[in-house]
């Protein structure tokens, strides 16, 4: 059964076509995560699942029943806004009474239900306390209490991590993900943030120019991007593009550099080919070359320690590519040095239609 | 130690003891030369200026005309304040969401409060004439025969006729004030109420009144204090009439300053005006938290 169906939405604002022509379906208990560029359409659509925007065209389904022209409050769904959206003049404990009560919730059940949300979010002490005088995290822990009080079948979230810390950011994922364990819910969640999608997510829609560019498990996705735009979009740091031909059974680069041919691609003697290389299928050279892997002799261009890994910039087919390594394999610019490349986990991209072969 | 440390730390008070005098004497003055007046015996009549003692006070009290005006004053307020509030809001809400034209209709709905309320009221008064009046024709029409009513004679239209023309000139002013307040509450908050499964009241009430509340308190209470002076519109009206059934406590003061020339006893008046005034503004403030 799914909880929520959309079949051919659009979304107009004026002459701005935000949204194209989207289909989903998300099953119960999924959690799913609209990611994709700023501009690209996430939010609309959500805010559209909501109702707080009016579809175009298309569909809405929520439950099996649809609500394409149906008020928010109609819907079955609770929310979690970007900016917390905490009624600035009520206590923590009547934002998150506030939906049962006017909901007209039996007040003995409004308390019981008040205080669980409050103990399993943490809480608990700041009931009486007014939002103003909380921290960002606090206020997030709130305005998600709000939502989880509700028992609503889906829950939405707007970009609700984007305005913390990254420390509390990390803590508030995990937060996240525990609470959509416990409860089972169906969830829907828009984010920028690829770490989040790929961290949070069952599944993945990325969206591009207001259009699905791919769906599928995060691990899908990162593995098997059926486009430049996903390749590119998913990953940290971001896939190296280099600019390639297909010349007798090998990829040679703009600086003549040869590469064996990825096994079981389709390609064309003397076709022109993007190859895709994530930073994380570069290694250092061993003690002996691994199957798959072909030995490149390069400069060290850039040094970028991160802790435990180093982001490692260097000359290649007349780009600079980027390779993750271990913390200390790597000392100083200007070393020459040999690294080992995983042909056998690298893409390669169609130029003209952008879509990986 | 301090004094010594400090020799020019009175100095500051020098510099602005001009503006203070200055402020004292045009603020203070008039204040103290009316009081000192309505203890008096003058009048423009006679050349009598001896010390009157508390006569000119313990008269107001029995002055059923004064207290007649104070309740005219009270009825015009408690009629057209609430009116006007309500209006004013339902007005900014309806112009809350972006429309093609909202900035025409905007300006055109402000245009009333512009016009100067004695040119406003002499508008009406020929506008609400028996004879020639388009709103007597217009009643005709429906009606299905001449209507002859007389707006600002007969007792039973005097107060209805005030009170609409007040509400049309200030409605307005309410409906622009309201407007700016209510643009500025946040969208989302009134969002996540109606995900939430608040109705239009519930979400007015704990957020959206909350929220405007500051900026609709001057509101009230500018609008408050302009309809106790309410002057301009009623003289152009009625004059006060039929006899002294429209007559507020400004017309009243007017009439016994400049019509019966009792200028000591005028100052009398003007004084309990302030008085009261003082007390009602000062407890309203309380009331509506704006002290804080």
């Amino acid at each position: 059964m799914s909880d929520l169906k959309i079949s051919g939405l659009h979304k107009h604002y004026g002459s701005f076509h935000a949204v194209k022509g989207i289909d989903l379906e998300v099953p119960s208990g999924e959690f799913t995560v609209l990611v994709g560029p700023s501009g690209c359409g996430k939010s609309t659509l959500l805010r559209t699942i909501a109702g707080l925007e009016e579809a175009s065209a298309g569909r809405v389904e929520i439950g099996g029943k649809d609500v394409t022209w149906a008020r928010p409050r109609d819907r079955d769904i609770a929310m979690v806004f970007q900016n917390y959206a905490l009624y600035p003049y009520l206590s923590v404990y009547e934002n998150i009474a506030f939906g049962l009560r006017a909901r007209k919730v039996a007040a003995g059940a409004i308390d019981k239900r008040v205080k669980r949300a409050a103990d399993m979010l943490g809480i608990a002490p700041l009931l009486q306390r007014l939002p103003r005088e909380l921290s960002g995290g606090q206020r997030q822990r709130v305005a998600i209490g709000r939502a989880i009080v509700r028992d609503a079948l889906l829950f939405l979230f707007d970009e609700p991590l984007s305005n913390l810390d990254a420390q509390l950011r990390d803590d508030m994922r995990v937060e996240i993900k525990r609470l959509h364990q416990e409860l089972g819910r169906t969830m829907i969640y828009v984010t920028h943030d690829q770490i989040e999608a790929m961290t949070l997510a069952d599944r993945i829609v990325l969206l591009r120019d207001g259009q699905v560019e791919q769906l599928g498990a995060p691990l899908d996705l990162f593995e098997r991007p059926a486009t430049r735009f996903v390749a590119g979009f998913l990953g940290s740091p971001k896939m190296n593009f280099l600019a390639a031909t297909v010349t007798e059974g090998a990829v040679v680069l703009s600086d003549g550099t040869r590469l064996p041919l990825p096994p079981g691609r389709k390609v064309r003697e003397g076709q022109a080919v993007i190859l895709g290389i994530r930073p994380q299928h570069i290694a250092m050279a061993g003690a002996g070359a691994l199957p798959g892997h072909v030995r490149v002799a390069v400069v060290i261009e850039l040094v970028q320690p991160t802790g435990s890994r180093v982001h490692v910039n260097m000359p290649l087919g007349g780009t600079s590519i980027i390779a993750e390594f271990a913390a200390h394999d790597v000392t100083a610019p200007g070393e020459r040095t040999t690294i080992d490349i995983d042909m056998n986990r690298a893409i390669l991209i169609d130029p003209q239609s952008e879509t990986v072969i | 130690m301090t004094a010594t440390a400090h020799p020019d730390r009175n100095f500051k008070y020098w510099l602005v003891s001009p503006a203070i005098f200055l402020l004292l004497l045009i603020g203070l003055f008039p204040l103290a030369f009316s009081l000192v007046v309505s203890f008096m015996r003058i009048t423009m009549l006679e050349t009598d200026t001896s010390f009157a003692g508390l006569v000119n006070f313990t008269q107001l009290f029995k002055d059923s005309r004064l207290w007649g005006s104070l309740f005219h004053t009270a009825l015009i307020i408690a009629i057209a304040l609430p009116v006007e509030l309500v209006l004013g809001l339902a007005m900014a809400y309806l112009f809350l969401d972006k429309m093609p034209g909202r900035q025409l209709f905007v300006s055109l709905l402000v245009l009333p409060t512009i016009i100067s309320p004695i040119v406003a009221g002499a508008t009406w008064r020929l506008l609400f004439d028996n004879r020639y009046g388009p709103i007597n024709q217009i009643l005709g029409w429906f009606a299905g025969h001449p209507v002859p009513a007389l707006w600002t004679v007969n007792p039973n239209l005097v107060y209805p006729a005030i009170v609409f023309c007040e509400i049309w000139q200030w409605t307005p002013f309410m409906f622009l004030i309201l407007l700016a307040a209510l643009s500025n509450v946040d969208r989302s908050l009134t969002e996540a109420a109606e995900i939430d499964g608040a109705r239009f009241w519930r979400s007015f009430r704990f957020i959206v009144l909350p929220a405007i509340w500051p900026v609709m308190a001057i509101a009230i209470l500018i609008r408050g204090l302009d309809l106790f002076r309410i002057f301009d519109i009623i003289w152009a009206l009625t004059e006060g009439g039929p006899g002294t059934m429209t007559e507020t406590i400004s017309i009243y003061t007017f009439v016994q300053g400049f019509r019966q020339f009792e200028t000591s006893y005028t100052a009398a008046i003007a004084f309990l005006v302030i008085v009261l005034l003082t007390v009602i503004v000062t407890w309203a403030i309380r009331r509506m938290g704006l002290a804080k």
